[in-house]
């Protein structure tokens, strides 16, 4: 700024001058002067009226409002403390009993979770794996009224494990039984059986000039017993009637 | 209990362990902060991380802060415009940012820089008061030197006198009357095109 005079003012001591005429600090002669120079100055006059235009621009720029998690923000990172409380009002935090402190912790909790769920995706999945559950326990004959009446005590659960092992093991020994007695009585039809003969062998020859169509007598026989097998016993047309002493009757009835 | 007073035990409080003096602390200052890195940064998100690092390094720091030395705030504003200045060359807004003392480019010479201000809404007679208007000065706020706007926010957004402000940006008073007076005049330059009526 060039060091004019006007009416005993410089422009460097105008230009220190004008902050505080700005804030309305300057008086008496001092106050005089400065819009004296002002007046006749064709660079600070100039420069007063932008400055004031300036300073009440920026009056109008009014304060902006952080966002509301700076404050969590800024104490996660510094003492690392993740104070849910910041979230409510200060007032309400020193009123607040422990069921609203549970309540906005669990709202803390379950919200950012239960925003997950609500997208359709997710709703979608669950859908789907519930009709498969259903399915499932249809097929297997699983009611879910048969659970609910369940006896879940324990001495109700020891006693329907012991009359599962009861009924297994009864099982197992009347399946065990049956074999027995139906081996004691192949044995005895055995031993009442007189030995079959054995079969002629046909001529090979002979076999080949039947042409009737009819199946071979071999086709008729067991396909698991060839030719070579040895018959160690058969039942002929007319077995003999074997008579057993009166013991034996008596065994045989209480097997069968 | 005075302002000063009040932070100066905040922070004996604080270098002492006491979480909830911090968090009180944080709570005093952080809208002023945020308001400084804004106008500065011109945008909501930098704004955002510019104050979270300074509460960091002020968390760091704060053993170091002497009461002999200058009020609570001053040195808070401090740290804050270290950081801005910071984040000023890593951005290098510089090369973009005009100001006055910038000899012009050629580009430059046909359009003046209030002409690049764009000018978006009706009359500032029906709203000077609007949220448009502040975004206009915003954004000619953005256009002033980085020397200039410091001056100017620190002085006409936070209410710092001029020694606190010659404190924080370590020069003395009158060149920091001398850049707010620049700063401010700039402004109205710039804006003048826009609102002629006003003006």
């Amino acid at each position: 700024m060039a060091a004019e005079h006007h009416n005993g003012m410089q422009c460097n001591e105008f230009d220190a001058l004008l902050s505080d005429a700005l804030d309305q600090v300057l008086s008496g002669p001092k106050a005089q002067a400065f819009q004296a120079h002002a007046k006749t100055c064709a660079v600070c006059g100039p420069l007063l009226a932008e400055a004031e235009a300036g300073k009440r621009w920026l009056e109008q720029l009014v304060e902006v409002e952080p966002p509301v998690h700076l404050v969590h923000n800024i104490l996660a990172a510094t003492t690392g403390i993740d104070t849910a409380r910041l979230h409510a009002p200060a007032t309400a935090q020193t009123q607040a009993s422990w069921f609203d402190r549970l309540r906005n912790w669990a709202s803390l909790v379950v919200s950012p979770v239960f925003a997950v769920v609500k997208q359709p995706r997710f709703a979608m999945s669950f859908g789907m794996a519930f009709f498969s559950l259903s399915i499932s326990l249809s097929l297997t004959g699983v009611k879910l009224s048969d659970v609910r009446h369940a006896d879940l005590r324990p001495s109700a659960i020891r006693r329907s494990y012991y009359e599962t092992t009861g009924k297994v093991v009864k099982y197992y020994e009347n399946i065990r039984f049956v074999y027995e007695i139906e081996s004691r009585v192949r044995e005895f039809k055995r031993a009442t059986t007189p030995a079959e003969p054995a079969p002629e062998k046909k001529d090979n020859h002979q076999r080949n000039d039947n042409t009737s169509g009819q199946p071979d007598d071999k086709q008729q026989r067991n396909y698991s017993r060839g030719d070579s097998q040895v018959i160690l016993a058969a039942l002929p047309d007319n077995p003999p009637v074997v008579r057993f002493a009166s013991e034996t009757q008596a065994t045989l009835r209480r097997m069968l | 209990m005075e302002d000063a007073q009040l932070a100066a035990m905040l922070v004996r409080r604080c270098v002492a362990g006491d979480a909830a003096a911090w968090e009180e602390l944080v709570q005093r200052y952080n809208r002023r902060i945020y308001n400084i890195c804004y106008r500065f940064a011109g945008s909501a998100d930098d704004a955002q991380d510019l104050t979270q690092e300074v509460f960091i390094k002020m968390y760091r720091t704060l053993k170091s802060y002497d009461l002999e030395r200058g009020a609570f705030m001053t040195w808070v504003t401090t740290i804050t415009r270290n950081l801005l200045v910071d984040h000023f060359r890593k951005t290098k807004q510089d090369r973009m940012t005009d100001s006055l003392d910038t000899a012009p480019s050629e580009q430059e010479d046909a359009m003046p820089l209030s002409d690049r201000i764009p000018d978006h809404g009706p009359s500032p007679d029906a709203h000077s008061q609007s949220r448009e208007v502040g975004e206009t000065v915003q954004r000619a706020l953005q256009k002033l030197s980085p020397d200039l706007r410091e001056a100017v926010i620190l002085r006409d957004l936070n209410d710092l006198d001029y020694r606190e402000i010659a404190t924080v940006l370590k020069v003395p008073e009158g060149t920091v009357k001398s850049r707010i007076n620049r700063g401010r005049a700039e402004l109205a330059r710039l804006l003048q095109r826009t609102y002629k009526q006003v003006m």
